[in-house]
């Protein structure tokens, strides 16, 4: 499986494996990532995954686009498992006021409400990438089982750390935006601090998994996090 | 510290942005016209990335509470305790000094620079604002700011002569871009359609992005959307309708749709600069002209910064019919 290396204007280049998801390729893209963040080259400004790319940021001022492409040639060879990513656990209290659709979600899939808990706290799903929102993970590895058109109407504020469903995916909010998924539950933690380094609660290539938790454990969680009560 | 009286449109701090964060989803931010702002900041003797002032169309009314040299950036007309002072000019204000701009004539953003920079909370390593995800706020009126430490030297009276100054008065442009990286989402057509029509600034355009109007591009049978992509300021998207999106500074990390080309980063301010209902048109360069043109301006801004800091003189020159600015050492005695 050999990429393609092209310039996206004169201070990025992408490196492709194509169109497509698969968890196979975001591994070795998380994998070439890795390489080419810790080879340290001096034109080096940020390196960004995405499921089928990558895009090196460079300062043209410093190097060309074929000496960042040679440069990147050889870090091309990297062996998948040479990056691992962190295991994650994201409480959640799912159903009632934080998982208003969390029945919707059931009733569409000819489920339970357990069910649908049992089914989305099952997996250990792979952060892909961030993007959308500063925090927002991109998860692979949801069972189609729960999976749910979005809201015709997008709701104009969704809290911050909600946890919906949308097509075959899932996500968490990680700030207060308006937004169209089906909300099935929320979880305590901050995925965005501005004043924590680094600021987001999850990284690219890291596992995450969700774990339920009750209303009160939810309550004290929250206040530890976010240092303020939620009435 | 400066207070500000009165704030008629977006006014924002900003600095040369964050890097290092987009990998988590943490837009660049930073000033929309950098050139503009660099050169701000060598009018008062601040680092070139040093924190200032952005504001859209109008400018503040600013008390300044402390004594301090200031500049503006902009073609505005400018009154320091309703007398009138040249922009592209360093002042001194004393404290009590009330400082009014005006409206931009022929551009969208401008900057007041002060000597030692704005004192702000640095978030991720820059005071560059993104209020979407709580990292800083627009200003407002009672808002007050302080200033870094300067010391208190002459550093007014520097002036940039109009010669040297940015011009975006043209309402017809022509920007710069390196073709890619989804060239094979669009028809040969659809190419050519982008790169010999030209697209008028929409009202719908901000520091995220310019919505363009103008003829539809045509996307090949692999059609407008992609798999998500990282993006970058200067990516033109675009997207089912066949109407290019720039997108600029705030722009969100990664994006779904094909992009048929990259701004040159020596061109973006071109973009930012352009007003609802001004024309832009494109013209491809290669990835390495795209990086001449980018050297060639940061080697001409550094000399505006040695000609500000009295070390270049500046000529008017006639060289092959064409007139252009040289500049030359000064010799010390």
């Amino acid at each position: 499986m050999q990429p393609t290396i092209k310039p996206a204007g004169d201070s990025a280049l992408v490196i492709s494996f194509g169109e497509f998801i698969d968890e196979e390729v975001t591994t070795k893209i998380h994998a070439i990532a890795d390489a080419v963040e810790k080879a340290k080259f001096e034109w080096l400004v940020e390196v960004v995954p995405a499921y089928s790319t990558v895009y090196i940021f460079y300062d043209p001022l410093k190097a060309s686009f074929s000496e960042v492409k040679a440069a990147i040639e050889s870090r091309l060879q990297v062996s998948p498992e040479s990056f691992k990513g962190r295991l994650v656990e994201v409480p959640v209290v799912y159903g009632g006021e934080y998982g208003p659709d969390i029945g919707f979600v059931a009733e569409h899939n000819g489920l339970t409400v357990d069910d649908v808990i049992e089914i989305h706290s099952k997996p250990t799903y792979r952060v892909f990438f961030l993007g959308f929102l500063p925090g927002f993970a991109y998860l692979g590895g949801m069972d189609e089982r729960i999976s749910a058109p979005r809201l015709e109407k997008p709701r104009l504020k969704v809290p911050a750390g909600s946890v919906g469903i949308a097509g075959k995916q899932t996500g968490i909010y990680p700030l207060e935006s308006p937004g169209g998924w089906r909300l099935i539950g929320r979880t305590p933690l901050r995925l965005f601090d501005p004043e924590r380094e680094p600021p987001t609660l999850l990284r690219p290539g890291d596992m995450v998994r969700f774990v339920p938790i009750d209303e009160s454990e939810f309550r004290e969680f929250y206040e530890r996090e976010w240092g303020e009560k939620n009435d | 510290m400066i207070e500000l009286l009165k704030v008629p449109s977006l006014l924002t701090v900003q600095d040369s942005g964050r890097r290092g964060y987009r990998k988590l989803g943490v837009p660049v931010s930073g000033f929309m016209d950098d050139y503009s702002a660099r050169i701000a900041n060598h009018l008062v003797g601040n680092p070139g990335d040093a924190p200032l002032l952005e504001f859209l169309l109008a400018g503040p009314t600013i008390r300044f509470n402390a004594s301090c040299v200031f500049a503006v950036a902009g073609d505005v007309e400018v009154k320091l305790n309703g007398v009138p002072v040249e922009p592209w000019t360093s002042h001194w204000a004393k404290r009590g000094d009330i400082l009014e701009v005006e409206t931009l004539r022929g551009r969208l953003y401008g900057y007041i620079a002060f000597a030692g920079g704005i004192k702000c909370e640095s978030l991720l390593s820059s005071c560059s604002t993104y209020p979407k995800a709580g990292l800083g706020r627009p200003l407002k009126a009672g808002d007050k700011l302080n200033l870094g430490y300067a010391v208190l030297t002459g550093k007014d009276g520097r002036y940039l002569p109009p010669e040297l100054r940015p011009d975006y008065s043209s309402k017809e442009k022509t920007v710069r871009v390196v073709l890619g990286p989804n060239l094979d989402h669009f028809t040969e057509e659809g190419i050519e359609t982008f790169l010999s029509e030209s697209y008028t600034v929409t009202p719908e355009s901000d520091r995220m992005g310019y919505r363009l109007d103008g003829k539809a591009i045509e996307h090949s049978e692999r059609g407008a959307d992609i798999v998500t992509e990282p993006l970058l300021p200067g990516t033109v998207q675009v997207p089912a309708s066949g109407k290019p999106i720039v997108m600029m500074r705030d722009a969100q990390t990664t994006g779904g749709y094909a992009k048929i080309a990259v701004v040159a980063t020596a061109d973006l301010s071109i973009v930012a600069q352009s007003r609802p209902g001004e024309r832009l048109g494109f013209r491809a360069v290669s990835v390495d002209e795209a990086r001449e043109l980018l050297i060639r301006r940061e080697k001409t801004l550094m000399a505006i910064k040695d000609f500000l800091d009295g070390k270049m003189h500046a000529y008017r020159i006639k060289a092959g019919g064409e007139e252009l600015i040289a500049f030359t050492k000064v010799e010390k005695e």
